[in-house]
């Protein structure tokens, strides 16, 4: 697979596969970042994937652009691609939503869009297992892929000021929990009533990248029961 | 108990120490004080040796009242300091009294002051740091900016008060501000006359302008870069939005982000454009990524060496 390496600012480093976003490339991103992580020990202080990138950041006095720029290069022409689709595999994390109009303030208009019934949407939504692409946005945020193509939608024009934590969102061909209240521009289609962040779990954020998740419809009644608040 | 009783916050002030290591992967900036120097400056006057917090004041306009007697000492942008209504000098360590109190209030220069209390503040540290991120609501007091009526916890005061006055005041050229920066990520696929524009052009410091990140003003860089894919960012990423106008990142961005950049200030003058106020004009200058790593170094062991071997 193709890459460039490069320098992320000051004593950090950017290595980025060129191709389209895929399982395979994440993982394979995943598999260098351990290797770094063995590698460079404390001296590496932190490391973020997105979807085609691998950005390693070290403590001020550590790096040593040379080396390391020629460590990351093998690593990266040695890499073997796991190809194996993650679409067809066991979900590593099951998630409930309820999709109801109630807390989904976007769901009639997609139904209604796409001239599908509600349960077409949900059956659309919660059929498929999606891979964890990318984290970020806000802590325990977790870009899902790949949405099926009848549900894609664009981002709302102007964002909403405030979108409740547990809402279940899609944009474009991603999909997404939102994990705390924030401000956002995806469509809302359901809500999770468990948390997907939690400072007193280790580690806090429930998703990381490389997992797969499904969704599972529940009802009202299970949703109240695991805490979902309806407003 | 030792409080610190706050009357008036001001705009945005937070409990900061230097800040969060580790926590980018899942999705939680930095934070920290948006002027290390100044941070670190007065965590050695008052013989602080854990990294202790202070109060951040933005355009400080600041006053509150100490349940118990403690040292006090204010670094950052230069501020007028009244204790028990009467005016003292603004530098040095101060004693304060219980039930005296302490109004701090910015003057023409600079942005971001700290108040640094004997003792240190005891809010609860999450994740290792007492820093507020208050997107996140994580640190702090409640993890939100400080407001009228908040009561701040602090440690008893000890009477180690550490080194005189080392000031570490971030001078601001009153003329242009050079932002050096390393050249990566997209720079390559940047429009010509967009590389052109960012090493030819000034800009100027927007009000747009908070821990997040700080927005310039220019003739407008239009890198013809569409979507991307979402990737990390970086202390001082200048990032390049659809309207031409760019931010650079600072202590409490976003971890990632899908606008084009072109590279990353360094961070030593990004301390200085953090301490920028609206109107500084400001110029972009490339810097190889092994001098930005040179320079990064130096600074960090120069305020480490100098704080260390006073008396």
């Amino acid at each position: 697979m193709d890459f460039e390496l490069g320098p992320a600012g000051e004593a950090a480093m950017r290595l980025v596969f060129t191709g389209a976003p895929q399982p395979a490339l994440t993982r394979a991103l995943l598999k260098i970042e351990n290797q770094a992580n063995q590698r460079f020990g404390s001296t590496l202080t932190d490391s973020v994937i997105g979807y085609t990138t691998l950005t390693l950041f070290f403590s001020a006095s550590a790096l040593e652009r040379d080396r390391t720029e020629a460590w990351l290069r093998e690593q990266a022409e040695a890499i073997a691609l796991d190809d194996s689709d993650p679409e067809h595999s066991a979900a590593d994390v099951v998630l409930p939503v309820l999709y109801h109009p109630s807390v989904a303030p976007d769901l009639e208009w997609l139904a209604d869009d796409r001239s599908l019934s509600i349960d077409d949407v949900i059956a659309l939504h919660s059929d498929a297992t999606y891979f964890a692409y990318a984290t970020g946005f806000a802590p325990g945020f977790c870009y899902l892929g790949t949405l099926p193509a009848a549900l894609r939608t664009p981002r709302l024009d102007t964002p909403r000021a405030k979108v409740p934590a547990g809402a279940v969102a899609i944009a474009d061909a991603q999909t997404a929990v939102y994990p705390c209240e924030s401000p956002g521009g995806w469509r809302l289609i359901g809500a999770c009533p468990e948390p997907l962040f939690n400072l007193g779990n280790t580690p806090p954020t429930r998703l990381s990248v490389g997992a797969t998740v499904r969704f599972e419809p529940i009802n009202e009644a299970d949703f109240r029961a695991l805490g979902g608040v309806i407003a | 108990m030792n409080n610190l009783q706050i009357h008036k916050a001001g705009i945005a002030s937070s409990v900061q120490d230097s800040g969060r290591v580790g926590t980018l992967s899942i999705g939680i900036p930095p934070s920290g004080a948006m002027d290390r120097p100044a941070l670190m400056s007065g965590q050695h006057q008052l013989g602080h040796q854990h990294d202790e917090a202070a109060i951040e004041m933005a355009y400080a306009d600041f006053a509150a009242t100490l349940t118990e007697a403690h040292d006090v000492v204010v670094t950052g942008a230069p501020v007028q300091l009244r204790i028990n209504q009467q005016a003292c000098r603004s530098e040095g360590v101060h004693h304060i009294e219980a039930g005296q109190t302490l109004e701090v209030k910015a003057t023409h220069e600079g942005i971001y002051s700290y108040l640094h209390l004997s003792g240190g503040i005891m809010t609860t540290p999450q994740l290792d740091s007492r820093s507020t991120s208050p997107r996140e609501g994580i640190g702090g007091l409640d993890g939100g900016f400080l407001k009228d009526g908040d009561i701040v916890p602090l440690g008893a005061s000890d009477k180690a008060v550490g080194a005189a006055d080392p000031q570490l005041t971030i001078k601001n050229p009153t003329t242009v501000l050079e932002l050096r920066f390393v050249a990566g990520f997209q720079f390559d696929d940047f429009a010509d006359e967009a590389i052109k524009g960012l090493l030819a052009e000034e800009f100027t410091v927007t009000a747009k302008a908070n821990r997040m990140g700080v927005t310039l003003n220019g003739e407008g860089l239009h890198s013809g870069i569409a979507a991307l894919y979402s990737e990390a960012t970086c202390y001082g990423a200048i990032q390049v939005p659809p309207d031409g106008n760019p931010i650079i990142l600072l202590n409490d961005r976003q971890t990632v982000g899908g606008y084009p950049k072109p590279g990353a200030v360094i961070s030593s003058d990004c301390l200085r454009l953090a301490q920028s106020r609206p109107g500084q004009r400001v110029r972009f200058a490339v810097c190889s990524p092994e001098e930005a790593d040179r320079i990064g170094w130096l600074e960090q062991h120069y305020l480490e060496t100098r704080l260390r071997d006073r008396p």
